[in-house]
């Protein structure tokens, strides 16, 4: 049976149907169109499916459709404003972040959910929050320089604290 | 192919009355780290899910001296929560060291239960602390310790019209350590992992709890080992006879993630280091 699911993506109010056991990754990508979130492993283990929902982010192919009725939920789609790359996106491109790009949805809203709880997370902090998305391509040092960048811009002292430490 | 029915209560009545009506037939549904993965390859077809996480069962209140938490709260909050940090730091650690983040966020304490995975981290702190699991039907609640939950590996004493709501550790004393060793730091489930609760007493351990995880198809209390530290003064020796004790009561399986053998080796040194740990030596 389909149930109807109404929840917020993007900002954008959206109602669709839904199987009990469809993940939300299923309904984004294949109902949706809202292609960022990747079909990695489907098991919880690589993190490519990355969303945030309310604030926090979590694997969508594990995520039940239906329980994130009335949510909102956030995808790379969402993270440009006016046209402009968010400070992230901005980031990752300019210091090749991505090679094949896979992961890249993925770590960029694991990343988001982190820099807008804790606008200046020390290395370690990062290397935490990051740790549940893999890359294959083994650009971890750019990824991890690249949200230094946006934390370091965020908040300087911060910044320098975390490189005395290194 | 039939498809499965959803049902997402606000309310505890309304939810054991579905599994009062139905309790065969439906699957509970909290975080679904466990669940939705074996949707996603068809291994599990469910014919009705009833979603927990509208049933206000999302919480950490501290009560009688400990802590009651409710079934559905995330291992992140509890992971991060001053309370339990405060009252049950043992917990707090074993939640912090599991999974990875984005799984805490979702993961829930019931569902590492009810599960009753050989590898779950939640159950050894929580026979440590010597908790216990409220559960609740149309027909009452039902309070066991936590020992008497699991009977084998992925079977437990919940009958199918019973939610397990509540967590509740009571005030214990002693000093507690959770030492656990995977593959991996982040993301793998164990190879083997132990808590530890040493209560001293004019210099010598009055009272002591020693929980190994992913060693049998249930969490093993090793009680051979807790005798030998009874009554005795904390030394690093003791710690490798009891260890040494303790790999004895267990009964490790090989599978994808270490051999039997190799967890025998591994779960002694996490014993010894564990009663170290906890007693500061
Ligand atoms: C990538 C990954 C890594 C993981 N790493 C670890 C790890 O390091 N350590 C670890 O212990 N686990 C780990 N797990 C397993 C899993 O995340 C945990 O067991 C988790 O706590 C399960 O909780 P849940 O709320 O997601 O359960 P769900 O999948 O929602 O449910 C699990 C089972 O419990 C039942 N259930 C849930 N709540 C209740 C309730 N209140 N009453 C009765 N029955 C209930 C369900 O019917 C189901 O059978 C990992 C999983 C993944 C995908
Ligand atoms: S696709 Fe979700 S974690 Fe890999
Ligand atoms: S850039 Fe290819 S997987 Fe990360």
């Amino acid at each position: 049976m389909k149930y109807v699911l109404s929840f917020t993506v993007n900002g954008q109010p959206v109602e669709t149907l839904a199987e009990p056991t469809a993940s939300l990754l299923d309904i984004l990508r294949d109902q949706l169109d809202v292609t960022s979130p990747k079909r990695g492993c489907e098991s919880g283990d690589c993190g490519a499916c990355t969303v945030v929902v309310d604030g926090r982010a979590v694997p969508s192919c594990l995520t039940t459709a239906l329980t994130v009725a009335g949510s909102e939920v956030t995808t790379v789609e969402g993270l440009m404003g006016d046209g402009q790359l968010h400070p992230l996106q901005r980031e990752f491109y300019e210091r090749c972040a991505a090679q094949c790009g896979f992961c890249t949805s993925g770590m960029l809203m694991a990343a988001k959910a982190l820099l807008d709880r804790n606008p200046s997370p020390t290395r370690a902090e990062i290397a935490l929050a990051m740790s549940g998305n893999l890359c294959r391509c083994g650009a971890y040092v750019q990824v991890m320089e690249a949200i230094e960048a946006v934390a370091g811009r965020k908040c300087e002292v911060k910044a320098e604290d975390t490189r005395e430490r290194e | 192919m039939p498809t499965a029915e959803y049902f997402a209560p606000t309310e505890l009545r309304d939810a054991l009355r579905l599994l009062a009506e139905r309790g065969n037939q439906i699957t509970i549904l909290a975080g679904g780290t466990d669940l939705v993965p074996q949707f996603n390859c068809r291994e599990l077809r469910p014919h009705a899910l009833l979603y927990i996480g509208k049933l206000g069962l999302n919480y950490i209140i501290a009560k009688n001296g400990g802590l009651a938490v409710g079934s559905a709260t995330s291992l992140e909050e509890i992971a991060t929560n001053r309370l339990v940090f405060e009252r049950a730091p043992v917990l707090a650690q074993a939640a912090a060291e599991m999974g990875n983040p984005t799984i805490r966020n979702v993961a829930t304490i019931g569902g590492n239960l009810a599960t009753a995975s050989r590898a779950a981290d939640m159950p050894p702190p929580l026979l440590a602390l010597d908790a216990e699991l409220s559960l609740v039907s149309e027909r009452g609640e039902r309070v066991i310790p936590i020992g008497e939950f699991f009977k084998r590996a992925h079977k437990t004493v919940r009958l199918a019209d019973e939610l397990l709501t509540e967590i509740r550790i009571p005030s214990v004393k002693g000093q507690t350590a959770f030492v656990r060793h995977g593959r991996r730091k982040v993301f793998s489930c164990c190879v083997a992992s132990v808590a530890v609760r040493v209560v001293m007493d004019g210099g010598k351990c009055a009272d002591a709890r020693i929980v190994a995880g992913s060693m049998a198809s249930t969490p093993v209390r090793c009680l051979g080992a807790e005798g030998i530290l009874q009554g005795k003064h904390l030394t690093s020796e003791l710690a490798v006879e009891a260890a040494a004790q303790a790999v004895g009561e267990c009964k490790p399986i090989d599978d994808d993630r270490a051999t039997a053998w190799y967890r025998r080796r591994v779960i002694k040194v996490l014993i010894e280091r564990a009663i170290n740990r906890a007693s500061d030596l």
